[in-house]
């Protein structure tokens, strides 16, 4: 379903023209991420939705009605706004800047606080930083509170411009994820800019790439990858195209859930033994009574004539089964193994994952 | 002694020059002030930073004019008296108010005024829920070092018929007592301090507490 319609849309600075005729259905409750080199007119794009750029031509409509027939105020209180370096007022606590909109709005002061509880249980935020300054904050933190405050209304639609693009990897990778999980959760219709084409192909539904003003592919991310439109699309992509598709897989579509041993802790070493010697696996997968895991036998081969010794690995690395394989990927490579298991959130075991099989989704990936 | 006898003999007028002082500097500061503040809220408006910025330098030139001159020239064109006074005392500490107030509002990061705008916020909330008290720290340092400045040139003013402690310094001088001339500068000294004080009290309860607290060191 649509739910913002951009019609012939263009914008000139001068004789500039950073828009030119661009026309797009965004979807309601999708991520649709503008992309494109610096002077694609994204940002343009972006800040014409809530009129903080005035549009040369064409129109906007918001659920078929123009935002021209609109006082601006009033569209833009109606519209989540996220900027990088998160533009929050460094002389308001967290509180009084979450509450800026609903206050505009004349919210009474409990709904207020119920709010700002809620919204910082969605993005993470223990209530103890109601009460800090932005200076008091980090990156990520900041970037959160913005989040929050962008939402305090709740709003339909939520704009944000390079919201992580000021973050350093480490953290904008966490950020990715809590906001991945909090769209989930409210499925608000976004649109979204970066300049970074992992980002977009990691957050996106859809993704638009823009050059010089105009709209060169739109379409979904897995056609984006691979069928991209032209050779501009291609090198947007880079040649590591199909690693970049890993980040649509998820590992539970690739765990293998036989042809491994399990165990508890409480068994016998030698009955795990023999049934390791027995099917040729050098390891067997140990877990609770709720399945809970909890590590790995491996054989330790005895000096000489010692029989060989069982060792458990308590500290072994695992996969989330929602993450994707891009991260497995990665994993693998950093710890050398070959072989990860896949754990649900609540740490249940689920099964194996294996780098054959991540090899052969990359080989196969190009239908 | 004539320092202690000149106090016993003259307290009524010592206290009276006080008064003609402080009252001198209450009207032309709070005039200035008002004055000041609404053209700085004028020239930083949004699409007129240019002419902010313009009015920077300005008065920021304009600081290097002494106040003699200043005097001088209202003496010319309007003349004796109290009202030349407080004309010629809120002409010169508008320069100081003028350059804080307009250099504080168009320092706030524009990163923040989009994120209001974009929130929105209309141009009136801006200016009195974010420009201002952003600015509110450097706008009340203008205030302070006006009121400082106000202090030392009402007594020059003095000149000019604006009563107050100027007078006891200038009789001194035409009578070449030196005790006199102290005790109108220690006064006039002493009035700039206080007043100072009490401003700088102001300051803090008005600086916004956010713009106060450490910044932390980046992390997670």
């Amino acid at each position: 379903m649509t739910e913002i319609e951009l019609r012939h849309l263009t914008k000139r600075f001068g004789k500039k023209v950073a828009v030119e005729d661009l026309n797009m259905n965004i979807e309601k409750g999708k991520i649709t991420m503008l992309i494109g080199p610096s002077g694609c007119g994204k940002t343009t794009t972006l800040k014409m939705i809530n009129r903080l750029i005035d549009t040369s031509e064409g129109d906007i409509l918001i659920k078929n009605e123009s935002i021209f027939d609109l006082d601006p105020v009033e569209l833009r209180r109606s519209i989540g706004y996220v900027i990088q370096e998160t533009g929050l007022f460094p002389h308001m606590n967290v509180f009084d800047n979450i509450a800026i909109v609903p206050r505009l709005l004349g919210w009474r002061e409990k709904a207020i606080k119920e709010r700002i509880e809620e919204l910082l249980d969605l993005v993470t935020l223990n209530t103890s930083f109601m009460y800090k300054y932005p200076l008091q904050l980090s990156g990520g933190e900041s970037q959160r509170v913005g989040l929050a405050r962008s939402l305090a209304a709740n709003p339909e639609i939520l704009l944000m411009d390079e919201p992580f693009g000021a973050i350093d990897p480490i953290n904008r990778a966490k950020l990715h994820d809590s906001f991945i999980t909090i769209q989930e959760q409210i499925e608000k219709t976004i649109v979204f800019v970066t300049h970074d084409i992992n980002e977009a192909i990691k957050l996106g539904d859809r993704i638009a790439i823009l050059r010089d003003g105009d709209l060169v592919q739109y379409d979904n991310v897995h056609n984006i990858l691979y069928h991209p439109e032209n050779e501009f699309v291609e090198q947007l992509l880079g040649h590591d195209r199909n690693i970049k598709a890993m980040v649509l897989k998820k590992n539970h579509e690739f765990v293998m859930k036989e042809g491994f041993i399990t165990c508890k802790k409480s068994t016998k070493r030698s009955e795990i033994l023999a049934r390791m010697q027995e099917n040729n696996k050098k390891k067997a997968y140990v877990v609770d009574e709720d399945n809970k895991f909890q590590g790995i036998f491996i054989i330790e081969k005895g000096k000489k004539d010692l029989e060989p010794r069982l060792i458990l690995l308590e500290d072994t690395i695992t996969v989330e089964r929602h993450n994707n394989l891009q991260e497995t990927f990665s994993l693998m490579i950093e710890s050398g193994e070959a072989t990860l298991p896949v754990v649900t959130e609540r740490n249940r075991f689920v099964g194996l994952i294996n780098l054959h099989d991540i090899f052969n989704e990359m080989k196969n990936g190009e239908e | 002694m004539e320092f202690v006898t000149y106090i016993q003999e003259h307290y009524l007028d010592i206290g009276q020059a006080i008064f003609e002082h402080f009252y001198l500097f209450l009207v032309s500061t709070i005039i200035a002030l008002v004055i000041g503040v609404g053209i700085s809220i004028l020239v930083t408006r949004e699409g007129k930073e240019r002419i902010g910025r313009l009015i920077l330098s300005i008065t920021a030139t304009a600081q290097a004019v002494p106040s003699l001159a200043v005097i001088a020239l209202v003496f010319l064109l309007v003349g004796i008296g109290f009202k030349p006074a407080v004309i010629a005392l809120l002409l010169y500490s508008l320069v100081p108010i003028i350059f804080n107030a307009s250099s504080g509002m168009l320092s706030v990061d524009p990163k923040t005024l989009e994120a209001a705008r974009g929130l929105g916020l209309t141009p009136k909330q801006i200016l009195w829920k974010v420009k201002v008290p952003i600015a509110t720290p450097v706008i009340m340092a203008g205030i302070r070092s006006a009121a400082t400045i106000n202090i030392g040139t009402a007594a020059i003013a003095s000149v000019i018929g604006a009563g107050g402690l100027g007078d006891m310094i200038f009789i001194g001088l035409k009578l070449q007592k030196t005790h006199i001339i102290l005790i109108g500068t220690i006064l006039t000294s002493a009035l700039a301090l206080i007043i100072d004080g009490i401003l700088s009290n102001v300051e803090k309860k008005v600086t916004p507490k956010g713009l106060l607290v450490k910044r932390i060191h980046e992390g997670a």
